[in-house]
């Protein structure tokens, strides 16, 4: 019912694997549990889940075939299935394209790729609480927005396509 | 309300790969971002589809951010042959619930009715006094191709192609556009030199 795997060097070819534990569980693709789980360890669901899931230091990774409805507490999370739930991560959240999400995410950060299906609330505990108009590496002295852009107000009716 | 012709210069980084790829500093999410209150309870909620770039932006200042990916659901619908008003069913969120609404250009990918439904729940999920910031292409850009409006450096908008997502695109005229956001009140719009045309409304 469950692998328990050594983990390699090479398990961790994402940047959503920042845990280095030694071992990780997988739930296979043909395993249903109804109940919650708990330990320490990463944990790699394939199959299906309803649960609640504590793995508070370790990695929980929802498979491509996964299918969870879950309360999550884990260090970092990645989902490729489909989830529906609340995660609670101390770290990351990695979203990939094959994902279908519902819930809501509270983590100090997150990761979505292009093509991910989200119904989802955000919380970021690392928030600056300040609106700023940069994001990325520090703006290179560019003119401010409003000095530049817009020009001249024009009539709707001159515009107006 | 005045619509705002908005310069268009190229920035040193942009990439032009084709006619989808557009940059511009989009004025409509500077004034919505600015008449937001990110403290303590503000809420957005972004229908555009998954785009890490948005999500890491807003998530920085806003307390909760809610995404709730219209585009990926409507194209589903399409490819099923459902009914389209089976996607609304997804925005069941409590009336006055956000400050600020992100349509990007889902009303450009909807037809009259539907746009008139969509336009209804927003004005119950907008809190009284909140913004909706819509995109609406210009005549040139006929894709089918939904884009994602990335937000950058100093709001810097880089227009990236979503080919997973195609939908149908309904070119529409201002007032056209602005008739159909009723009961929203105008607020500003701005065009650009590559067609693309950004609106404001609120709820007054």
């Amino acid at each position: 019912m469950f692998k328990k795997e050594k983990r390699t060097d090479n398990d961790f070819n994402s940047p959503a694997d920042p845990v280095m534990t030694s071992d990780k569980t997988i739930i296979g693709e043909q395993i249903t549990i109804e109940g919650a789980i708990r330990g320490k360890g990463d944990l790699v669901i394939e199959g299906s889940v309803k649960g609640r899931i504590e793995v508070e230091t370790h990695h929980l990774t929802v498979g491509p075939k996964g299918k969870v409805e879950s309360e999550i507490h884990a260090s970092d999370v990645t989902i490729s299935g489909k989830l529906i739930g609340n995660i609670n991560a101390k770290g990351k959240v990695v979203i990939t394209k094959e994902a279908d999400f519902n819930g809501e995410i509270k983590a100090r950060s997150i990761s979505v790729e292009d093509g991910a299906l989200l119904k989802a609330v955000i919380e970021l505990s690392n928030r600056s609480d300040k609106k700023g108009f940069t994001v990325g590496k520090p703006e290179e002295k560019a003119p401010p927005v409003t000095k530049k852009e817009p020009l001249a107000p024009t009539s709707e009716a001159s515009k107006g396509k | 309300m005045n619509i705002y012709a908005a310069s268009e210069h190229q920035h040193p980084n942009d990439v032009k790969s084709g006619p989808e790829a557009t940059e511009y500093t989009s004025n409509a999410l500077k004034l919505f971002i600015e008449s937001i209150d990110p403290q303590p309870k503000g809420q957005i909620l972004d229908l555009g589809p998954a785009c890490h770039e948005n999500i890491m932006y807003l998530a920085q200042w806003i307390p909760k951010l809610y995404i709730c990916d219209m585009f990926s659901r409507l194209v589903q619908c399409l490819h099923n042959k459902h009914p389209v008003h089976q996607i609304w069913r997804q925005l069941d969120y409590p009336p006055n619930s956000f400050d600020g609404i992100l349509l990007w250009e889902l009303a450009d990918r909807l037809d009259g009715q539907e746009v008139g439904t969509l336009v209804k729940l927003c004005y119950t999920m907008l809190k009284p006094g909140g913004l909706i910031t819509m995109i609406v292409s210009g005549e040139q850009r006929e894709s089918s191709v939904v884009n994602s409006f990335v937000i950058g450096q100093n709001l810097r908008v880089h227009v990236r192609p979503q080919s997973h997502l195609q939908l149908p695109l309904c070119g529409r005229q201002n007032r056209d556009v602005l008739d159909m956001m009723s009961p929203l009140t105008p607020v500003r719009s701005f065009v650009y030199r590559h067609g693309l045309r950004e609106f404001l409304f609120k709820r007054d």
